[in-house]
Protein backbone atom coordinates (compact mmCIF):
# COMPACT_ATOMS: atom_id res chain seq x y z
CA UNK A 1 0.00 0.00 0.00
CA UNK A 2 2.72 2.18 1.26
CA UNK A 3 4.84 1.51 -1.94
CA UNK A 4 1.85 1.91 -3.98
CA UNK A 5 1.22 5.24 -2.45
CA UNK A 6 5.05 6.09 -3.21
CA UNK A 7 4.74 5.05 -6.46
CA UNK A 8 2.03 7.40 -7.70
CA UNK A 9 2.89 10.16 -4.98
CA UNK A 10 2.76 12.82 -6.99
CA UNK A 11 0.08 11.88 -8.95
CA UNK A 12 -2.04 11.65 -5.91
CA UNK A 13 -1.24 14.80 -4.55
CA UNK A 14 -1.41 16.60 -7.78
CA UNK A 15 -5.01 15.39 -8.13
CA UNK A 16 -6.42 16.31 -4.85
CA UNK A 17 -5.01 19.87 -5.21
CA UNK A 18 -6.78 19.61 -8.73
CA UNK A 19 -10.06 18.04 -7.27
CA UNK A 20 -10.62 19.30 -4.19
CA UNK A 21 -11.37 22.35 -4.84
CA UNK A 22 -13.52 21.64 -7.48
CA UNK A 23 -15.28 19.32 -5.34
CA UNK A 24 -15.50 22.13 -2.84
CA UNK A 25 -16.89 24.31 -5.77
CA UNK A 26 -19.59 22.31 -6.89
CA UNK A 27 -21.18 21.31 -3.42
CA UNK A 28 -21.00 24.87 -1.86
CA UNK A 29 -21.82 26.79 -5.37
CA UNK A 30 -21.17 30.25 -6.41
CA UNK A 31 -22.18 31.88 -3.10
CA UNK A 32 -18.77 31.01 -1.19
CA UNK A 33 -17.82 30.91 2.03
CA UNK A 34 -17.35 33.52 4.68
CA UNK A 35 -13.53 34.40 4.71
CA UNK A 36 -11.54 32.25 7.94
CA UNK A 37 -8.56 33.22 9.53
CA UNK A 38 -6.02 32.77 6.64
CA UNK A 39 -7.95 34.69 4.34
CA UNK A 40 -8.09 37.17 6.25
CA UNK A 41 -4.56 37.23 6.97
CA UNK A 42 -3.62 37.09 3.35
CA UNK A 43 -6.56 40.09 3.10
CA UNK A 44 -4.87 41.88 5.82
CA UNK A 45 -1.49 41.87 4.36
CA UNK A 46 -2.52 43.36 0.69
CA UNK A 47 -4.61 46.00 2.02
CA UNK A 48 -2.19 48.65 3.46
CA UNK A 49 -0.06 47.32 0.44
CA UNK A 50 -3.74 48.82 -1.35
CA UNK A 51 -3.95 51.51 0.65
CA UNK A 52 -0.27 53.29 -0.26
CA UNK A 53 -0.95 52.07 -3.65
CA UNK A 54 -3.82 54.50 -3.85
CA UNK A 55 -2.80 57.21 -2.42
CA UNK A 56 0.50 57.24 -4.66
CA UNK A 57 -1.62 57.56 -7.74
CA UNK A 58 -4.47 59.64 -6.52
CA UNK A 59 -1.99 61.79 -5.03
CA UNK A 60 -0.03 62.35 -8.11
CA UNK A 61 -3.47 62.31 -10.44
CA UNK A 62 -4.29 65.55 -8.20
CA UNK A 63 -1.13 67.09 -8.47
CA UNK A 64 -1.38 66.87 -12.33
CA UNK A 65 -4.67 67.49 -12.15
CA UNK A 66 -4.47 70.84 -10.63
CA UNK A 67 -1.82 71.87 -12.39
CA UNK A 68 -3.73 71.36 -15.95
CA UNK A 69 -6.90 72.77 -14.06
CA UNK A 70 -5.27 76.65 -13.66
CA UNK A 71 -6.09 76.98 -17.03
CA UNK A 72 -8.92 77.33 -17.27
CA UNK A 73 -9.77 78.44 -13.53
CA UNK A 74 -10.98 82.15 -14.22
CA UNK A 75 -13.66 80.66 -16.60
CA UNK A 76 -14.70 78.04 -13.91
CA UNK A 77 -14.66 80.56 -11.04
CA UNK A 78 -16.93 82.82 -12.61
CA UNK A 79 -19.10 80.29 -13.61
CA UNK A 80 -18.88 78.73 -10.30
CA UNK A 81 -19.74 82.18 -8.25
CA UNK A 82 -22.75 82.16 -10.97
CA UNK A 83 -24.46 78.74 -9.71
CA UNK A 84 -23.61 79.49 -6.36
CA UNK A 85 -25.84 82.10 -6.64
CA UNK A 86 -28.45 80.44 -8.09
CA UNK A 87 -28.04 77.48 -5.50
CA UNK A 88 -28.45 80.05 -2.88
CA UNK A 89 -31.72 81.00 -4.14
CA UNK A 90 -32.94 77.37 -4.61
CA UNK A 91 -31.65 77.00 -0.66
CA UNK A 92 -33.72 79.88 0.40
CA UNK A 93 -36.74 78.43 -1.14
CA UNK A 94 -35.80 74.64 0.46
CA UNK A 95 -35.26 76.70 4.06
CA UNK A 96 -38.77 77.79 3.55
CA UNK A 97 -40.00 74.90 2.51
CA UNK A 98 -38.63 72.78 5.06
CA UNK A 99 -39.82 75.41 8.01
CA UNK A 100 -43.18 74.70 6.71
CA UNK A 101 -42.77 71.27 6.38
CA UNK A 102 -42.11 71.15 9.95
CA UNK A 103 -44.58 72.85 11.19
CA UNK A 104 -47.22 70.90 9.28
CA UNK A 105 -45.45 67.80 10.99
CA UNK A 106 -45.22 69.35 14.70
CA UNK A 107 -49.18 70.08 14.11
CA UNK A 108 -50.07 66.55 12.66
CA UNK A 109 -47.86 65.27 15.90
CA UNK A 110 -44.87 63.48 14.02
CA UNK A 111 -41.77 63.56 15.82
CA UNK A 112 -38.56 63.81 14.09
CA UNK A 113 -35.99 60.76 14.56
CA UNK A 114 -32.57 61.16 15.24
CA UNK A 115 -30.10 60.48 12.49
CA UNK A 116 -26.66 59.69 12.37
CA UNK A 117 -24.16 60.91 10.44
CA UNK A 118 -22.85 59.66 7.32
CA UNK A 119 -19.64 57.99 7.28
CA UNK A 120 -17.49 58.99 4.13
CA UNK A 121 -14.96 56.48 2.80
CA UNK A 122 -12.56 55.98 -0.17
CA UNK A 123 -12.60 53.11 -2.51
CA UNK A 124 -9.14 51.95 -2.51
CA UNK A 125 -9.52 48.73 -4.64
CA UNK A 126 -12.01 46.73 -6.66
CA UNK A 127 -12.23 42.69 -6.31
CA UNK A 128 -10.39 40.54 -9.05
CA UNK A 129 -12.80 38.93 -9.96
CA UNK A 130 -15.31 40.16 -12.82
CA UNK A 131 -18.03 38.03 -12.15
CA UNK A 132 -18.72 38.74 -8.48
CA UNK A 133 -17.70 42.77 -8.49
CA UNK A 134 -17.23 44.19 -5.09
CA UNK A 135 -15.35 47.46 -4.18
CA UNK A 136 -12.74 47.85 -1.05
CA UNK A 137 -13.21 50.86 1.24
CA UNK A 138 -10.78 52.32 3.47
CA UNK A 139 -12.98 51.76 6.60
CA UNK A 140 -13.82 49.11 8.61
CA UNK A 141 -15.87 47.74 11.94
CA UNK A 142 -13.43 50.35 14.22
CA UNK A 143 -15.02 53.19 11.93
CA UNK A 144 -18.80 52.26 13.28
CA UNK A 145 -18.96 50.35 9.73
CA UNK A 146 -21.37 47.21 10.06
CA UNK A 147 -22.52 44.68 7.17
CA UNK A 148 -25.68 45.54 5.20
CA UNK A 149 -25.09 49.40 5.64
CA UNK A 150 -26.20 51.14 2.40
CA UNK A 151 -23.66 52.47 0.50
CA UNK A 152 -24.10 55.48 -1.85
CA UNK A 153 -22.80 58.65 -3.65
CA UNK A 154 -24.81 62.01 -4.38
CA UNK A 155 -25.59 60.26 -6.90
CA UNK A 156 -27.45 57.41 -5.92
CA UNK A 157 -27.39 53.73 -4.67
CA UNK A 158 -23.79 51.95 -4.93
CA UNK A 159 -24.23 49.20 -2.81
CA UNK A 160 -24.10 47.71 0.72
CA UNK A 161 -21.07 47.01 2.71
CA UNK A 162 -20.95 42.74 2.48
CA UNK A 163 -17.97 41.70 4.90
CA UNK A 164 -14.91 43.32 6.84
CA UNK A 165 -11.47 42.87 6.21
CA UNK A 166 -8.47 43.19 9.17
CA UNK A 167 -7.01 46.24 8.76
CA UNK A 168 -9.95 48.74 9.02
CA UNK A 169 -11.14 48.17 5.37
CA UNK A 170 -14.71 46.70 4.44
CA UNK A 171 -15.77 45.51 0.82
CA UNK A 172 -18.69 46.21 -0.85
CA UNK A 173 -21.52 44.71 -2.67
CA UNK A 174 -22.25 46.61 -5.64
CA UNK A 175 -25.87 46.95 -7.23
CA UNK A 176 -25.12 45.04 -10.52
CA UNK A 177 -24.00 41.82 -8.71
CA UNK A 178 -25.83 39.06 -8.91
CA UNK A 179 -26.76 38.46 -5.27
CA UNK A 180 -27.79 42.13 -5.22
CA UNK A 181 -31.76 43.13 -4.97
CA UNK A 182 -33.42 46.19 -4.33
CA UNK A 183 -36.62 47.18 -3.48
CA UNK A 184 -37.38 49.84 -5.91
CA UNK A 185 -40.56 52.20 -6.87
CA UNK A 186 -40.50 54.09 -10.11
CA UNK A 187 -40.60 57.60 -8.76
CA UNK A 188 -43.35 59.25 -11.72
CA UNK A 189 -45.93 56.24 -11.16
CA UNK A 190 -45.23 54.99 -7.64
CA UNK A 191 -45.47 51.15 -9.65
CA UNK A 192 -43.12 48.80 -7.23
CA UNK A 193 -40.23 46.98 -8.30
CA UNK A 194 -37.15 44.38 -7.81
CA UNK A 195 -33.97 45.76 -9.33
CA UNK A 196 -31.82 42.90 -9.35
CA UNK A 197 -28.44 42.73 -10.11
CA UNK A 198 -27.21 41.12 -13.24
CA UNK A 199 -23.56 40.83 -13.08
CA UNK A 200 -20.87 41.29 -15.47
CA UNK A 201 -21.09 45.02 -14.94
CA UNK A 202 -24.41 44.44 -17.17
CA UNK A 203 -27.53 46.83 -16.27
CA UNK A 204 -30.07 45.90 -13.72
CA UNK A 205 -33.01 44.17 -14.58
CA UNK A 206 -36.16 45.25 -13.53
CA UNK A 207 -38.37 42.04 -11.49
CA UNK A 208 -41.78 41.61 -10.55
CA UNK A 209 -43.79 44.94 -12.82
CA UNK A 210 -46.63 43.46 -14.21
CA UNK A 211 -47.16 43.99 -18.04
CA UNK A 212 -49.89 46.44 -17.19
CA UNK A 213 -48.16 48.48 -14.92
CA UNK A 214 -47.00 51.98 -16.15
CA UNK A 215 -43.31 51.63 -16.71
CA UNK A 216 -41.70 53.53 -19.57
CA UNK A 217 -38.16 54.11 -20.66
CA UNK A 218 -36.52 57.19 -19.09
CA UNK A 219 -38.28 57.05 -15.49
CA UNK A 220 -36.63 56.87 -12.71
CA UNK A 221 -36.31 53.84 -9.97
CA UNK A 222 -35.44 55.02 -6.99
CA UNK A 223 -35.42 52.50 -3.36
CA UNK A 224 -39.14 51.84 -1.50
CA UNK A 225 -37.58 51.14 1.54
CA UNK A 226 -39.04 48.33 1.80
CA UNK A 227 -36.03 45.84 1.44
CA UNK A 228 -35.10 46.47 5.31
CA UNK A 229 -31.98 48.16 4.27
CA UNK A 230 -32.22 50.93 2.11
CA UNK A 231 -34.02 54.12 3.33
CA UNK A 232 -37.17 55.00 1.00
CA UNK A 233 -36.27 57.63 -2.02
CA UNK A 234 -32.74 56.89 -2.94
CA UNK A 235 -32.14 56.78 -6.79
CA UNK A 236 -31.21 53.62 -8.26
CA UNK A 237 -31.27 54.52 -11.84
CA UNK A 238 -33.33 55.07 -14.85
CA UNK A 239 -35.41 52.18 -16.64
CA UNK A 240 -34.56 51.19 -20.25
CA UNK A 241 -35.34 48.61 -22.60
CA UNK A 242 -38.70 47.87 -21.59
CA UNK A 243 -40.43 45.20 -23.40
CA UNK A 244 -43.93 43.66 -22.85
CA UNK A 245 -44.50 40.22 -24.69
CA UNK A 246 -48.07 39.27 -25.45
CA UNK A 247 -48.22 35.95 -23.21
CA UNK A 248 -46.13 37.35 -20.45
CA UNK A 249 -47.56 38.21 -17.07
CA UNK A 250 -44.48 40.54 -15.97
CA UNK A 251 -42.44 42.96 -18.20
CA UNK A 252 -38.92 42.96 -19.19
CA UNK A 253 -36.58 45.91 -18.80
CA UNK A 254 -32.82 47.21 -17.69
CA UNK A 255 -32.34 49.84 -14.99
CA UNK A 256 -28.96 51.94 -16.03
CA UNK A 257 -27.58 52.87 -12.77
CA UNK A 258 -27.16 56.46 -11.75
CA UNK A 259 -23.73 55.98 -10.61
CA UNK A 260 -21.34 55.47 -13.09
CA UNK A 261 -19.79 52.30 -10.94
CA UNK A 262 -16.98 52.28 -12.60
CA UNK A 263 -16.00 55.33 -11.36
CA UNK A 264 -16.54 55.38 -7.88
CA UNK A 265 -14.26 57.26 -5.81
CA UNK A 266 -15.52 58.78 -2.88
CA UNK A 267 -19.08 57.12 -1.28
CA UNK A 268 -21.12 57.44 2.03
CA UNK A 269 -21.93 54.95 4.21
CA UNK A 270 -25.76 54.93 5.72
CA UNK A 271 -26.17 54.25 9.20
CA UNK A 272 -28.96 51.76 8.80
CA UNK A 273 -30.94 50.77 12.50
CA UNK A 274 -31.69 47.74 10.13
CA UNK A 275 -28.19 46.55 9.26
CA UNK A 276 -27.01 43.96 10.71
CA UNK A 277 -24.49 43.16 13.64
CA UNK A 278 -20.40 42.89 13.64
CA UNK A 279 -18.90 39.93 11.39
CA UNK A 280 -17.17 38.57 14.08
CA UNK A 281 -17.63 40.90 17.03
CA UNK A 282 -19.73 41.01 19.99
CA UNK A 283 -23.46 42.95 19.43
CA UNK A 284 -23.01 46.04 20.58
CA UNK A 285 -26.06 46.69 23.37
CA UNK B 1 11.63 29.62 -0.59
CA UNK B 2 11.23 29.64 -4.56
CA UNK B 3 7.31 29.03 -3.58
CA UNK B 4 7.14 31.57 -1.38
CA UNK B 5 8.61 33.86 -3.57
CA UNK B 6 6.15 32.95 -6.44
CA UNK B 7 3.08 33.17 -3.56
CA UNK B 8 4.61 36.46 -2.10
CA UNK B 9 5.00 38.05 -5.99
CA UNK B 10 1.30 37.00 -6.90
CA UNK B 11 0.20 38.53 -3.92
CA UNK B 12 1.75 42.13 -4.40
CA UNK B 13 0.42 41.23 -8.23
CA UNK B 14 -3.15 40.70 -7.05
CA UNK B 15 -2.44 43.87 -4.30
CA UNK B 16 -1.72 45.97 -7.79
CA UNK B 17 -4.01 44.84 -9.76
CA UNK B 18 -6.83 45.90 -7.28
CA UNK B 19 -6.18 49.44 -7.39
CA UNK B 20 -4.49 49.82 -11.12
CA UNK B 21 -8.03 48.41 -12.77
CA UNK B 22 -9.96 51.05 -10.37
CA UNK B 23 -7.52 53.62 -11.89
CA UNK B 24 -8.23 52.52 -15.05
CA UNK B 25 -12.01 51.73 -14.87
CA UNK B 26 -11.41 48.46 -16.02
CA UNK B 27 -14.12 46.40 -13.80
CA UNK B 28 -15.29 44.85 -16.32
CA UNK B 29 -12.51 42.74 -17.14
CA UNK B 30 -9.04 42.30 -15.63
CA UNK B 31 -5.34 42.81 -16.22
CA UNK B 32 -5.01 38.89 -14.99
CA UNK B 33 -1.39 39.00 -14.17
CA UNK B 34 -1.30 36.07 -12.20
CA UNK B 35 -2.14 33.96 -15.20
CA UNK B 36 0.79 34.58 -16.57
CA UNK B 37 2.81 33.28 -13.53
CA UNK B 38 0.43 30.32 -13.59
CA UNK B 39 1.77 29.75 -17.20
CA UNK B 40 5.10 30.39 -16.15
CA UNK B 41 5.03 27.72 -13.70
CA UNK B 42 3.64 25.50 -16.26
CA UNK B 43 6.23 25.79 -18.25
CA UNK B 44 9.38 26.27 -15.92
CA UNK B 45 8.61 24.73 -12.70
CA UNK B 46 8.64 21.11 -11.71
CA UNK B 47 5.30 19.09 -11.40
CA UNK B 48 5.24 19.34 -7.51
CA UNK B 49 6.36 22.62 -6.60
CA UNK B 50 4.31 24.22 -9.45
CA UNK B 51 1.05 22.40 -9.12
CA UNK B 52 1.05 23.64 -5.16
CA UNK B 53 2.52 26.93 -6.23
CA UNK B 54 -0.56 27.32 -8.39
CA UNK B 55 -3.34 26.44 -6.29
CA UNK B 56 -1.86 28.95 -3.46
CA UNK B 57 -1.93 31.20 -6.62
CA UNK B 58 -5.71 30.39 -7.25
CA UNK B 59 -6.44 30.41 -3.69
CA UNK B 60 -5.16 33.82 -3.46
CA UNK B 61 -7.30 34.98 -6.42
CA UNK B 62 -9.99 33.20 -4.45
CA UNK B 63 -10.18 35.39 -1.62
CA UNK B 64 -9.56 38.56 -3.44
CA UNK B 65 -12.77 38.25 -5.07
CA UNK B 66 -14.53 38.50 -1.69
CA UNK B 67 -15.48 35.45 -1.86
CA UNK B 68 -13.97 32.30 -1.43
CA UNK B 69 -15.43 29.41 -3.70
CA UNK B 70 -12.60 26.88 -4.82
CA UNK B 71 -13.12 27.51 -8.72
CA UNK B 72 -10.09 29.56 -8.80
CA UNK B 73 -7.34 27.43 -7.36
CA UNK B 74 -9.18 24.50 -9.39
CA UNK B 75 -8.48 26.36 -12.33
CA UNK B 76 -5.13 27.62 -11.73
CA UNK B 77 -4.12 23.88 -11.34
CA UNK B 78 -5.80 23.18 -14.23
CA UNK B 79 -4.16 25.54 -16.20
CA UNK B 80 -0.67 24.47 -14.93
CA UNK B 81 -1.51 21.17 -16.01
CA UNK B 82 -2.75 22.49 -19.67
CA UNK B 83 0.25 24.74 -20.04
CA UNK B 84 2.66 22.00 -18.90
CA UNK B 85 0.92 19.20 -20.84
CA UNK B 86 1.72 21.78 -23.61
CA UNK B 87 4.96 22.72 -22.97
CA UNK B 88 6.17 19.46 -24.22
CA UNK B 89 5.26 20.50 -27.46
CA UNK B 90 5.86 24.50 -27.10
CA UNK B 91 9.11 25.42 -26.16
CA UNK B 92 8.14 28.98 -24.89
CA UNK B 93 11.48 30.55 -24.80
CA UNK B 94 10.36 34.03 -27.10
CA UNK B 95 8.61 36.47 -24.99
CA UNK B 96 5.90 37.38 -27.85
CA UNK B 97 5.24 33.00 -27.59
CA UNK B 98 4.96 33.40 -23.92
CA UNK B 99 2.77 36.56 -24.30
CA UNK B 100 0.06 34.71 -26.91
CA UNK B 101 0.17 31.62 -24.61
CA UNK B 102 -1.03 33.96 -21.29
CA UNK B 103 -3.50 35.52 -23.61
CA UNK B 104 -4.68 32.37 -25.17
CA UNK B 105 -4.61 30.84 -21.49
CA UNK B 106 -6.59 33.73 -20.36
CA UNK B 107 -9.20 33.22 -22.90
CA UNK B 108 -9.98 29.60 -21.44
CA UNK B 109 -9.35 30.29 -17.97
CA UNK B 110 -11.99 32.83 -18.37
CA UNK B 111 -14.11 30.54 -20.24
CA UNK B 112 -14.19 27.72 -18.21
CA UNK B 113 -14.71 30.46 -15.04
CA UNK B 114 -17.81 31.66 -16.76
CA UNK B 115 -19.01 27.78 -17.72
CA UNK B 116 -18.35 27.11 -13.88
CA UNK B 117 -20.34 29.75 -13.08
CA UNK B 118 -23.07 29.21 -15.05
CA UNK B 119 -23.35 25.42 -13.96
CA UNK B 120 -23.78 26.58 -10.12
CA UNK B 121 -26.17 29.37 -10.63
CA UNK B 122 -28.67 27.60 -12.57
CA UNK B 123 -30.26 26.46 -9.62
CA UNK B 124 -30.48 29.89 -8.35
CA UNK B 125 -32.02 31.25 -11.70
CA UNK B 126 -29.38 30.34 -14.31
CA UNK B 127 -27.21 33.84 -14.56
CA UNK B 128 -25.52 34.04 -17.40
CA UNK B 129 -22.27 35.68 -17.22
CA UNK B 130 -20.97 38.56 -19.70
CA UNK B 131 -18.15 37.01 -21.94
CA UNK B 132 -17.95 40.79 -23.58
CA UNK B 133 -15.11 41.59 -21.69
CA UNK B 134 -12.55 38.57 -22.24
CA UNK B 135 -11.38 39.09 -25.52
CA UNK B 136 -9.91 42.69 -23.99
CA UNK B 137 -8.76 40.59 -20.91
CA UNK B 138 -7.07 37.67 -22.75
CA UNK B 139 -5.28 40.81 -24.47
CA UNK B 140 -4.19 42.57 -21.57
CA UNK B 141 -3.13 39.63 -19.94
CA UNK B 142 -0.96 38.80 -23.24
CA UNK B 143 0.29 42.10 -22.89
CA UNK B 144 0.90 42.26 -18.68
CA UNK B 145 3.05 38.62 -19.96
CA UNK B 146 5.32 40.43 -21.76
CA UNK B 147 6.14 43.35 -20.14
CA UNK B 148 6.85 40.92 -16.98
CA UNK B 149 8.54 38.22 -19.28
CA UNK B 150 12.09 39.93 -17.90
CA UNK B 151 10.91 39.57 -14.18
CA UNK B 152 9.71 36.07 -14.50
CA UNK B 153 13.21 35.21 -16.63
CA UNK B 154 14.93 36.24 -12.99
CA UNK B 155 13.30 33.22 -11.84
CA UNK B 156 13.77 31.61 -14.48
CA UNK B 157 16.89 29.79 -12.78
CA UNK B 158 15.02 28.64 -9.49
CA UNK B 159 12.57 26.83 -11.64
CA UNK B 160 14.70 24.21 -13.32
CA UNK B 161 12.46 21.49 -14.78
CA UNK B 162 14.12 18.38 -14.46
CA UNK B 163 12.45 15.84 -16.84
CA UNK B 164 9.60 16.64 -19.62
CA UNK B 165 6.61 14.69 -19.34
CA UNK B 166 3.10 15.63 -17.43
CA UNK B 167 3.62 13.57 -14.21
CA UNK B 168 6.77 11.91 -13.95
Amino acid sequence: MLSLFKRYRELLIVGTLLLYPLINYLSSGHKGREPNLADRVVLAISSPLQRGLTSVIEGSKGGLDGYVALRGARAERDQCVADLSAARADLNAMREAKAENERLRAALGYTETTVEPELAARVIGVNASPHYISLRINRGEGDGVRVGMPVLTHDGVVGQVSRFVVGGTADVMLITDPSSRLGAIVQRTRVRATAVGAGGGAPLKLDNVLREDDVVDGDVLITSGTDGLFPKGLVIGRVQKVEREANAMFLKAQVLPSVDLRKVEEVLLLPSTLALAPLHGEVKK
Amino acid sequence: MRFAATVGLALLFLSIEAVVTRQLGLEVTRLDVTLALVVFLGLRAATLEGAFAAFAIGYLLDVFTGRPTGLYPFLAVLTFLLTRMLSSFVDARARALFALLCGASALVHGLLAAFFSWLTSTASGGTIISLTGLPLQALLCAVAAALLWPLLRKLDPAYERPQAGMLR
